[in-house]
């Protein structure tokens, strides 16, 4: 019998009971949903988030990345600097973080709330444009920072080691970076 | 130096029904090549994510629970809620931070979260593009799920991200839509996170949790393929290491729970979350706290709160009070906090009458709920309705000052409630009458 419901189904007959429990659940609230006036605009939002995220929003990020992966491997890759030490992640952490504040805080930061935001709180919501901007410019110049005190820590090493008579032919992962046709 | 391709065998044909070869492009396994996708990369990313979002859903129901939905016209949902909405215990006043813990734990939790479910989103991208589509009716009603997993997470925490900042682009009212959201979203999660947490356990005995971590990009490699999987067939050469990337992402969501954990705790943490939608204060003066809707946003003039305001308690008698009639009753101070559905909160010191003692007053000691009324016309939350316990607590009070100063129209002034541990929207503001059953 189980071995039937395993060749019909595609999968133990605990897994078909788990996965009914949990439509139901949604079911649940998808019926109580469905009694509001709102109820076809909700659901569109629901689906449209899902649409926005794994066709919209991920190819985005996901070619901007590629696009800067591959101008960079160009004319930076081949700079004497950027194979002592990779300056990708020095640009895409500070992008990615700055990106995501954004994401998050957009409503704010664009003013998009203003009229509410006032209203609600008695406030003016002028200050997140500029401290967002504040922010953005601290991630970039620490990012620039810890750069400059890579660069100088491999230059330094690589003096030592022409003291000390050490061959400069070692093989390093910083020559590795910066090319590829990575899609993230 | 490129890294050699691993010699594997040939993907099997798909079943009939689907055309034998992926279509070209995200279908086919070549077209992903992160090498830093991987059972291990994911399994990490979702045990992270996990625990954040059970404790955001258990706080954010226990905000519902926080309305006592049961009471008068309390619930928001959608014809005041069915049985499971409502919630089987009256909301406690002890202790007085309840609310403001278990709301900032829910806005804190789940901007902690939004990094990491990003991440894990983008380590499962290939899966989307599985080919064949559908390998059996199992596998379809798992995917159909994993559709509500995805719509429904993005859908609640991209609600609850704007209302935390009073936007609302959409034509639905947000608690429902956020509240049954939650349901749908939690439906998909605990039944992935059962069909799941076998594949990341045996994923950590084989690679272990925390050993990948000590991979340093020169030592970076990709996860061995599998077909169905989500490590690349074939692996471009790693730009970073998957302790950096992790590193980025943890930096991103303490970043961000710091941003809502600043507002909640309050005091020297506030003004250093820069955007934090309540990070500022109107001035350092005793009324300069943080205001949920002023005077002006819910449509009152001082006329209405001017002299001739009057506080109407209704219980076995009726009663008409004027704010000097109630200035003159027994005052009491207690430092309690106004903690906010958006994660905010701020703890003042509060004066006025005790509510007892007004239930006293209107001819209903000890009675077993009251009907607070706002002066305000419109709203959700002109009326709400306060428990016995809520009304027995002494610290429970109509207060007219606050440290030590009248209440400033934006405030509530004539008078507002203040309930130890009730929702801030439980607070009534500009109180204009007070119905009390008795016991």
């Amino acid at each position: 019998m189980i071995a039937r419901v395993r060749t019909l189904y595609g999968a133990s007959p605990l897994h078909l009971l788990a996965v009914i429990a949990s439509f139901a659940i949604a079911g649940y609230a998808f019926f109580r949903l469905a009694g509001t006036p709102t109820a076809l605009q909700t659901f569109i939002w629901f689906a449209g988030a899902a649409v926005a995220h794994d066709l919209i929003a991920f190819p985005l990020y996901s070619g901007l990345n590629l696009i800067a992966r591959r101008s960079l491997a160009g004319p930076l890759d081949n700079r004497e600097e950027d194979r002592r030490v990779p300056v990708v992640n020095h640009l895409r952490i500070p992008v990615f973080l700055s990106a995501l504040s954004l994401l998050l805080f957009f409503p704010e930061i664009l003013g998009l709330n203003s009229s509410n935001y006032a209203d609600d709180t008695g406030l003016g919501g002028d200050v997140f444009l500029t401290r967002w901007i504040g922010l953005c410019a601290a991630l970039f110049l620490g990012s620039a920072v810890v750069y400059a005190v890579r660069l100088r820590r491999v230059a330094r090493d690589e003096d030592e080691e022409e003291e000390d008579g050490g061959s400069d032919d070692r093989p390093g992962a910083a020559t590795e970076a910066g090319s590829g046709t990575d899609d993230a | 130096m490129r890294l050699p391709r691993p010699n594997l065998p040939r993907p099997k044909l798909p079943k009939p029904g689907f055309p034998a070869d992926h279509p070209p492009g995200p279908t086919r396994p070549s077209f992903w090549r992160s090498p830093l996708r991987g059972p291990w990369l994911t399994s990490i990313l979702g045990s992270a994510l996990a625990p954040l979002i059970l404790v955001c859903a258990f706080t954010g129901f226990l905000s519902q629970a926080a309305y006592n939905p049961a009471l008068g016209n309390n619930s928001l949902l959608p014809g005041g809620g069915l049985g499971v909405d409502l919630y089987f215990f009256s909301w406690p006043t002890s202790p007085s931070f309840l609310y403001a813990l278990t709301q900032g734990v829910h806005v804190t939790s789940g901007l902690l979260a939004i990094p990491i479910l990003l991440a894990k989103l983008w380590s499962v991208m290939p899966k989307l593009f599985e080919w064949p589509p559908i390998r059996s009716i199992a596998h379809a009603l798992e995917r159909a799920s994993l559709a509500l997993l995805v719509g429904g997470s993005i859908f609640v925490f991209f609600t609850g991200l704007l209302n935390i900042q009073v936007f609302y682009p959409w034509p639905f009212r947000f608690l429902p839509a956020h509240y049954y959201g939650a349901f749908v979203f939690m439906a998909a999660f605990l039944l992935h996170i059962g069909l799941k947490i076998p594949v990341a356990r045996r994923t950590f005995r084989e690679q272990g949790v925390l050993r990948p971590l000590r991979a340093d990009l020169e030592h970076t490699e990709p996860e061995p393929y599998v077909e169905g999987h989500v490590a690349p067939l074939e692996p471009d050469r790693p730009t970073i290491s998957r302790r950096a990337m992790l590193a980025t992402v943890g930096a991103a969501s303490l970043g961000a729970g710091f941003i809502a954990a600043s507002q909640s705790i309050g005091g020297p943490l506030r003004s250093l979350g820069l955007l934090a939608p309540r990070s500022t204060q109107l001035n350092d003066g005793p009324n300069g706290f943080q205001i949920n809707k002023t005077l002006a946003k819910v449509n009152l003039t001082r006329d209405d709160i001017g002299p001739n305001w009057r506080l109407v308690l209704q219980g076995g008698e009726e009663r008409i009070l004027s704010r000097e009639e109630l200035l003159a009753m027994p005052q009491h101070t207690y430092d309690l906090p106004i903690a906010c559905v958006e994660g905010w909160s701020t703890t003042q010191s509060w004066t006025g009458v005790r509510l007892r003692d007004l239930a006293t007053l209107a001819g209903a000691p000890g009675a077993s709920q009251v009907l607070v009324e706002s002066l305000q016309k419109g709203g959700a939350l002109r009326e709400v309705t306060l428990s016995s316990g809520q009304i027995a607590d002494e610290r429970s009070l109509l207060a007219l000052r606050v440290n030590g100063v009248d209440l400033s129209p934006d405030h509530g002034y004539p008078a507002r409630v203040i309930v130890p541990a009730a929702p801030g929207v439980h607070q009534t503001k500009w109180v204009g009458a007070m119905k009390f059953e008795a016991a």
